[in-house]
């Protein structure tokens, strides 16, 4: 008994501080967002008196950084939703060949994807920035689609096909004896199988690309075409800055990826960890 | 119904070989049993006869059609797997019509084959379950009721008992054996076990190390064993086999071993060869000590009911003896053993052949 106690004991102690240091910064977030201009940097653990008209002069687009908001969100939006469906179409009929059909070479090819990664992010920018240029891309949201695709997939690639190993052979042959065609076992029972699988992996694809600032910033210039991660980086630009708007801008942003979150929380432990471990 | 040939087939894997030129013939609505120890290549047979592993030699054929480059799908073989896989995601149902399916039959066939089939399993009652809803003994007959809504020309088994307890796997036993005799479909079977084999097939080839020992129905087996390897395999409990040299006089003929004449029915062979002498426990008759027999000293005894069975001692060497009905022994009762010379075999040590 005392032995349990003093187990959930040092739980507690490691949870605490790891929970205050995630959780007050955000609590920071709403504090600011819900303060007037004058009362936001006056240190109290509460307003004296909060209010909702930031948010109101968000959604109003009242704010001269706010212009384009909604323009901007969807912009975030639908980029995200590009990566993800896009980076889950490459990902998924990577994996599919290399671990299902064992297509020769696959294994370097993977290896190769993986490779990638010893190169950090940001220095692939500046080449990455030229061939969206010579594509003729900048300024297109499809630039940043398909930088975010590139860094996206080869994790994506390894997790699906340490995922896809583990579904029993015997089930590629009853199909094939069943008379499947390799489009036909993909479709009907590679993907309702990986479906955890898929779920986590497109969600871990749409939030990069959601959360993307570096290559945003790079690849798309134009008030119409950058993401709202860009857009909140704009406020930044001025001696004053509104932090009370950003703030509350900034709280609505963090909103969708905290709600597909919680409505995939199943698959994303499963998903994630069932890939990553080879038993 | 259909039936199969393998003509001098080969399979290696890289450098290692694991079927040597193997043929067989099995005739049109035959159920043949492919049995051997783990690792023998008879699962690989199975295998390259449903097109799941390449030929790297020699010819299979279907109905006398070479199918060799016929894939799977096209060689009109239905497969039931040791594991079962079944389609985990579908109904019992959806897992029996999903061949039909993907052949675009029309649904009102699909759904008359599925409802006959789960007719004749006994799984009208879980057609709308999964998978994972079912007991071992209930995938297994999902897994055989996909394979008998095909039709299909051969049906292969691949040790599809093996993951089902004791009592559950007589049961399917006699199940697949009576399907088969209703059906009458041509039947390849993949076993380790040889109650399996000796129950189930019309003829049995037993497989080791790539090639097969003997072909033929199962009391050939069992009353004459080609070599040391089948009548090892065939039987349970196993055959006693002892070293010894055959005696030759006139027209009778014993072998001597462990100090003791054997006695056997006249054979080849010559006065003085060394051999190995086989009996079968059930073979060796019990006396009371002193009436002529070989004296042994009882070890152990197992009472199973029906029968009873013995580890007796002669000169250090141990046999297995069954005796039918009950023996009223103790361990270090003394008797004495009469084999049978009509059912011993005679094995030349060298070569494994039977003289």
């Amino acid at each position: 008994m005392n032995r349990k106690l003093l187990r959930e004991a040092r739980l507690w102690l490691i949870a605490i501080p790891i929970a205050l240091w995630t959780l007050i910064p955000i609590y920071h977030i709403f504090l600011f967002s819900i303060s007037t201009k004058d009362s936001a940097f006056s240190g109290k653990l509460w307003p004296d008196h909060p209010t909702l008209r930031n948010f109101g002069t968000v959604f109003r687009q009242e704010h001269f950084y706010l212009h384009h908001f909604w323009n901007q969100i969807w912009n975030s939006l639908w980029i995200a939703v590009a990566v993800g469906t896009i980076t889950l179409a490459v990902s998924t009929c990577a994996a599919f060949a290399i671990s299902r059909l064992k297509v020769r070479g696959g294994r370097s090819v993977m290896n190769a994807a993986l490779f990638t990664y010893f190169i950090p992010a940001a220095f692939l920018a500046v080449p990455m920035y030229k061939a969206m240029g010579a594509y003729g891309l900048l300024n297109s949201r499809w630039s940043l689609v398909l930088a975010m695709v590139t860094l996206a997939s080869p994790y994506a690639i390894w997790v699906l096909k340490q995922a896809s190993d583990k579904l029993p052979w015997e089930l590629d042959e009853a199909a094939r004896i069943d008379g499947a065609t390799p489009l036909q076992l993909f479709r009907l029972v590679y993907l309702p199988l990986m479906l955890p699988s898929l779920v986590a992996i497109g969600t871990y694809a749409l939030l990069l690309a959601w959360n993307e600032y570096l290559y945003a910033f790079l690849l798309l210039s134009h008030e119409n075409t950058i993401p709202l991660a860009v857009g909140l980086g704009h406020f930044l630009a001025s001696d004053d800055s509104p932090w009370e708007i950003l703030m509350a801008t900034a709280l609505i942003y963090a909103l969708p990826p905290a709600a597909i979150y919680y409505a995939f929380r199943r698959y994303m432990v499963g998903g994630l960890t069932s890939g990553a471990v080879k038993s | 119904m259909a039936s199969v040939s393998f003509e001098r087939v080969q399979k290696s894997f890289g450098s290692t070989k694991v079927v040597h030129g193997i043929s067989l013939d099995i005739a049109d609505g035959e159920f043949m049993v492919l049995v051997g120890p783990s690792g023998c290549g008879k699962s690989t047979l199975l295998r390259m006869l449903a097109g799941l592993e390449e030929i790297s030699g020699g010819t299979i054929a279907i109905d006398g059609r070479v199918v060799n480059d016929v894939d799977s799908k096209d060689r009109d073989v239905a497969m039931v797997f040791q594991s079962y896989a079944l389609y985990p995601h579908m109904t019992v149902r959806e897992n029996m019509g999903f061949s039909l399916r993907l052949r675009k039959e029309n649904s009102e066939l699909i759904e008359e084959r599925v409802s006959q089939a789960a007719r004749i399993l006994n799984l009208e009652p879980y057609l709308e379950r999964y998978p994972r809803e079912l007991s071992g003994g209930q995938r297994q007959r999902v897994a055989m009721g996909r394979a008998i809504v095909r039709d299909p020309k051969v049906f292969l088994f691949d040790e599809p008992l093996s993951n089902l307890d004791a009592k559950l796997r007589v049961a399917m036993r006699a199940e697949i054996k009576a399907l088969h005799q209703r059906l009458k479909t041509t039947t390849v079977y993949v076993t380790h076990d040889q109650v399996e084999a000796m129950t189930m097939a019309d003829r049995i080839a037993v497989v080791n190390d790539g090639r097969i020992e003997q072909f033929g129905t199962p009391l050939e087996l069992y009353d004459r064993p080609v070599n040391l390897f089948v009548a090892q395999f065939i039987g349970s409990p196993a055959m006693n086999i002892l070293e010894g040299a055959l005696a030759k006089s006139g027209n009778s003929s014993c072998v001597k071993a462990l100090g003791q004449s054997w006695p056997v029915e006249s054979s080849g062979g010559s006065d003085g060869q060394a051999v190995r002498y086989g009996v079968r426990p059930e073979h060796i008759g019990l006396a009371g000590q002193g009436s002529g027999g070989i004296a042994a000293e009882v070890v152990v005894v197992e009472p199973m009911g029906a029968q009873t069975e013995l580890v007796v001692r002669v000169a250090d060497f141990s046999l297995t003896v069954v005796t039918h009905g009950r023996a009223n022994l103790r361990p270090g009762d003394r008797l004495s053993l009469s084999p049978e010379a009509g059912h011993a075999h005679v094995f030349d040590p060298a070569t494994g052949r039977r003289i």
